[in-house]
């Protein structure tokens, strides 16, 4: 149990600042990079008419990702934020799954991981919403329904980012967290495998799936 | 007679593990009574689905129960679990993790209980869809069972963080105020999350054909309605992480208590009223799929005014933990 929240950490110092990078999220983050392209490419290796069983899987995801894309914007925005909806959600569907293999655990439980692509949609959200509706009209945004709710609009949106990063990190910290401890109350027999199941599997795919759909609304909300 | 720390800090762990499990049974007992309650409803209104219904009853039932089921697990590391009793912050840490999760589970269990028992009565109603209505409900339960599990995350992050060094003084009520904002603020987001897949389920049976609209709405729904439990959570991480400096006075130390009481307090109403717009969001869809962008827009924009107060109690919890 005394590895619960315990996080290595590397230290470099750089002119005079500490940089720290958490050890553990980095290499999972890439161990979960390279398990997806490996999958791409596979899947993408013998592309024919008649599709290997690969192919199946991938065009399967790929179409039902950019289906959902068309359904929450339209058909001409889905062609340009598709592809990021995609890659969103297969690479948190890989970083929470990654924690049913031994040794390995998910990226996703480092607050860091999360809060980095909450960021990301909110910056592609509201350069988006700049681009589409123009400086003056975005801004104009935030002054209603009167001018007084200036910070309260500033502090909602922030808080967007914030909900957003924080729901997904306390699901996957909660299933570690319970999966760590049951096994240790029951001396890892019976118990854990159907535990990882459900927090590992199910819970990991929904999660992945709401952050997925959210990100795809904000955008979505800025640009209509 | 003396008391010596060792023994407070007994005490503490045992009324601890009492309050988080007397209280996490509240809720998945009465979701599981009315789960039963539908079951039997729907198997009177169509008797040949009986099988399909005691199924969905029976696994709708099971994920209801987890919440209780982290209640025991927090219970069962109280007692049994050696802590350091070099401190007289362990004792607060024993009661802050009891109560954060004793209140967290309340919500959630009762508003799983909620898909559960209208998928019985959808499947009932409407006996070709058992498969996507079962699907549904287990969707919906298990996204419910989110401010359960913040309310796990922060009892063990309070029971397992290293308190060397830290003073009692303003500490103590740091620790306490981040159970009960985490605790209190988990219960109006379980039970509104909680209506809207109950609608979700209802809805499905009433129209197949709006099956994935409804999903996704409820999705969207839920999520925003975990929002008022997300701030009570990042209240309580500031509080714990948060060190302040040795004082004697009792004032930093009740505007620590204070801005726990405050978040968890305020957080439960906005998540209820965002809960309600949401069923009714899905309801209206379920209607009238047509209007399904409008409907989706006019929620999503009175949710966001709704959970305005909720950002009102976070500001004033942030003043009191950082100005005063």
């Amino acid at each position: 149990m005394g590895e619960l929240g315990r996080i290595h950490q590397l230290i470099v110092p750089f002119f005079g600042y500490d940089l720290t990078f958490n050890v553990e999220a980095i290499v999972m983050t890439w161990i979960a990079i390279i398990f997806l392209l490996i999958f791409g490419m596979l899947a993408a290796r013998k592309k024919s008419v008649i599709p290997g069983p690969l192919q199946v899987v991938g065009e399967l995801i790929v179409g039902n990702l950019f289906q959902l894309t068309e359904d929450t914007l339209d058909k001409e925005l889905a062609k340009k934020y598709g592809p990021l909806i995609c890659a969103l959600f297969l690479f948190l569907v890989a970083c929470n799954w990654l924690g049913i293999i031994p040794f390995l655990e998910e990226p996703t439980k480092d607050i860091n991981t999360p809060l980095a692509l909450g960021l990301l949609g909110f910056f592609i959200a509201h350069y988006s919403g700049i681009r589409t509706k123009g400086l003056k009209t975005y801004l104009k945004h935030y002054l209603e329904p009167f001018f007084i709710m200036l910070p309260l609009n500033i502090v909602s949106e922030l808080a967007n980012v914030v909900s957003i990063s924080f729901r997904l990190f306390g699901n996957i910290m909660g299933g570690a967290i319970i999966i760590l401890v049951v096994s240790y109350l029951s001396y890892s027999l019976v118990l854990p495998p159907f535990l990882n199941a459900f927090f590992g599997l199910f819970v990991g795919t929904i999660q992945a799936f709401v952050f997925t759909m959210l990100t795809t609304v904000y955008i979505s909300l800025q640009v209509k | 007679m003396a008391i010596d720390i060792q023994t407070w800090v007994n005490v503490s762990a045992f009324s601890g593990a009492g309050i988080a499990m007397g209280l996490g049974a509240i809720g998945a007992a009465v979701a599981e009574g009315n789960t039963a309650a539908s079951a039997n409803y729907a198997v009177s209104r169509n008797p040949s689905a009986s099988g399909e219904i005691f199924k969905s009853m029976l696994v709708g039932q099971a994920i209801a129960e987890s919440a209780a089921i982290f209640a025991l697990v927090v219970a069962m590391v109280l007692m049994f679990s050696p802590f350091p009793s070099d401190s007289l912050l362990w004792v607060f840490v024993m009661l802050a993790a009891g109560i954060s999760m004793g209140f967290g589970a309340i919500g959630a269990a009762i508003g799983s209980g909620f898909p559960a028992a209208a998928a019985c009565e959808g499947m009932a109603r409407q006996p070709e869809m058992s498969g996507p209505l079962a699907t549904n409900m287990l969707i919906g339960s298990a996204v419910c069972q989110t401010p359960a599990i913040f309310a796990l995350v922060t009892s063990f992050i309070l029971m397992f963080k290293d308190y060397t060094g830290l003073p009692l003084a303003p500490t103590w009520a740091a620790i306490l105020g981040a159970g009960i904002s985490t605790g209190l603020s988990t219960i109006g987001s379980g039970v509104g999350g909680g209506l809207i897949a109950r609608e979700s389920c209802l809805g499905m049976a009433r129209q197949p054909l709006t099956a994935t609209t409804l999903t996704n709405t409820m999705l969207l729904g839920q999520a925003v309605t975990q929002t008022p439990a997300i701030y009570g959570l990042l209240i309580s991480f500031m509080l714990i992480f948060s060190s302040s400096p040795e004082t004697a006075a009792l004032t930093p130390a009740m505007a620590l208590l204070g801005a726990g009481i405050c978040m968890g307090l305020g957080a439960s109403g906005p998540a209820l009223g965002i809960g309600i717009t949401g069923q009714s969001a899905v309801k209206a869809i379920s209607r009238n799929l047509t209007a399904a962008s409008d409907i989706t827009r006019v929620m999503l924009i009175g949710m966001a005014v709704s959970e305005s107060t909720g950002i009102y109690a976070m500001v004033i919890s942030l003043c009191l933990i950082f100005v005063v």
